[in-house]
């Protein structure tokens, strides 16, 4: 018999709290927080609220066995812990298989491709587009293909900046696996976590990279960054670490402006 | 930060630790094998189209968890668990021919078994239920078995490109007062390049949606003002919209677009303000009138629980 072996773990309160989830793709740690609050407030527990982690944890305990987990990540640009349930099984692309024509699939694959193989994370759209012709499946316009690739955005695979797309860290949550397994040699991960990585800074010396969180703790209280690998002067702006506390109370978005992405020269 | 190895290391340590505390010791020992698979190589077929044989491993060896012994239905049914969860994202129906199509493939002469395996599944980690809602066209539907409560505040936005258009059209209605009229709209509309007499390329017909389409799922009022000469036409929010978004959500979409803040617009910021007060006295008598909790076996592992507010 399948489901849930552990039957002291998995209740109301968790399963309300996995619909809600499923319901964002991909959610900030605040907004988790929220759902589990009130999760438990529906079901009337007024016991406390249990810490985060091992809710998850047990959550994940029962989901195990049908290949599905909640993952954490954060976001390149600035280090918001995330939360997505993802397949673990699965080639990813096929994960959306049942979402999205072929057509539409290759021409994720082919963002996915030029994302990955870019210096700095970002693909164009024009150079995105120009490969429409060679897509499998249906012939697509030019045309066609800018909408879907808002679709991709609308469903938060990619991300869209001043024309430039970039993978959604839903995306990175989900296909992590898949992308180091498919281009194992294109593929950058970060110098300091060892993570996927796709936006970020790198040394101009050794050419080492890391994600701009990740640069962020690492170089936090450094009055001269160096690089961690061969020492030099860290060329880049070190941005903030991210601190929800400090977002809530200034109120406003973005109160510490921080390059959105680092680029080459 | 993005979870290296060694945090994933010491959340699978933490999980192994919870899970050799629990009843089934011989799963815990099962399991660990499994876990001990380093990171993964699945099979990577070259596209969407081209999968044969998908199991849910993710090694290539096929696990032998120990616990029981699965079958190909069994991966099958766990492969149709993660097909019906994206459906349920997307709040589409499901056909039995995309169910066979996408996931259960050659084994479709077990369609049935296969079926019954992921409703149970679905009903156990999520509970959600999968109904057949056409017998005749064989069409499913997934439905959660939980009380409906004000989770809808909670839910992701619906993943329709259209979502973008529709708080546009609210705002500009509680801007305008809460009610708007049809040179207002186009006004505003025509300013984010979407005209009434031109195909747009992700809203298609925006003339039709938001006189017609949206008017019919109750998202807009569309009326005539009375006494205007010459006749002119007014949009409202529908009762829709009152269920499904608030005052304060549209300001707050308002004030996302502007990189700002609700506060930012002080007199709809005091409305939305009224708004959601108004919303909670009215959820809070509607629990207390109502008694708003579901029961069912699965809550007894809450033992007895003292009642809500």
């Amino acid at each position: 018999q399948g489901g849930a072996r552990r039957a002291g773990i998995m209740t109301d309160v968790h399963r309300r709290f996995l619909q809600l989830l499923m319901t964002h793709g991909v959610l900030e740690e605040r907004g988790v927080r929220r759902l589990q609050k009130h999760c438990y407030r529906v079901h009337g527990r007024t016991a406390a609220v249990e810490e985060l982690e091992d809710f998850i944890n047990n959550i994940n305990s029962v989901l195990e066995s049908l290949y599905i987990e909640i993952k954490k990540g954060a976001t390149e640009d600035d280090g918001r812990p995330v939360y997505a349930l993802v397949n673990l099984a699965t080639t990813p692309v096929s994960k959306m298989a049942s979402d999205f024509a072929e057509n539409e699939l290759d021409l994720f694959r082919k963002a996915l491709e030029l994302i990955i193989d870019s210096e700095t994370g970002f693909a164009s759209s024009t150079n995105i587009l120009n490969l429409v012709d060679q897509l499998k499946g249906k012939k697509m316009r030019k045309k066609e293909a800018e909408q879907v690739l808002q679709k991709f955005v609308q469903n938060k695979w990619l991300i869209e900046k001043e024309g430039e797309f970039t993978l959604h860290s839903r995306a990175i949550l989900e296909m992590e696996q898949y992308i180091r397994e498919t281009y194992p040699d294109a593929v950058k991960t970060c110098n300091i976590c060892h993570g996927l990585l796709i936006q970020g800074q790198s040394c101009e010396t050794c050419g080492i990279r890391m994600h701009l969180p990740c640069v962020a703790k690492y170089f936090r209280s450094a009055p001269e960054p160096r690089c961690p690998h061969c020492n030099d002067y860290w060329p880049h702006e070190i941005p903030e670490v991210f601190n929800p506390d400090k977002e809530r109370e200034a109120g406003t978005s973005k109160a510490n402006k921080k390059p959105s992405r680092s680029r080459q020269h | 930060m993005p979870r290296g190895q060694k945090s994933k290391l010491r959340a699978r340590e933490k999980r192994h630790q919870a899970r050799s505390e629990a009843q089934r010791a011989q799963d815990a020992q099962a399991t660990a094998a499994e876990e001990e698979q380093p990171s993964t190589s699945s099979s990577s077929p070259s596209g969407g189209s081209s999968q044969d044989e998908e199991k849910p491993s993710t090694s290539q060896a096929q696990p032998n968890t120990g616990r029981y012994h699965r079958t190909p239905l069994d991966d099958t049914a766990i492969l149709l668990v993660q097909f019906l969860l994206r459906k349920y994202n997307m709040r589409e129906p499901i056909t039995k021919e995309d169910m066979i199509k996408h996931v259960i493939k050659k084994h479709k002469v077990h369609f049935r078994e296969i079926l019954r395996k992921a409703s149970e599944l679905m009903v156990l980690a999520f509970g959600i239920d999968l109904k057949e809602v056409d017998p005749t066209r064989h069409r499913y539907a997934l439905i959660s078995k939980l009380q409906r409560t004000n989770d809808d505040r909670l839910r992701g936005e619906e993943i329709m490109p259209q979502t973008g258009l529709l708080m546009t059209v609210l705002c500009v209605i509680f801007m305008k007062g809460n009610c708007a009229t049809e040179k207002d709209m186009w006004e505003v509309l025509n300013v984010m390049g979407i005209y009434a007499d031109k195909k747009h390329f992700i809203y298609g017909d925006p003339k039709k949606l938001i006189t017609e389409d949206w008017v019919q799922e109750r998202y807009l009022l569309y009326r005539q003002v009375s006494n205007s000469n010459p006749p002119c036409r007014e949009f409202l929010w529908g009762p829709r919209a009152y269920a499904e978004t608030s005052k304060m959500k549209v300001l707050e979409f308002l004030a996302k677009v502007h990189d700002t803040v609700p506060s930012a617009f002080p007199s709809w910021y005091e409305e939305a303000l009224q708004d959601e007060e108004e919303r909670a006295r009215a959820r809070f008598t509607a629990l207390v009138h109502t008694g708003a909790l579901a029961t069912g076996p699965s809550m007894a592992n809450f033992g007895s629980f003292s009642h809500l507010y």
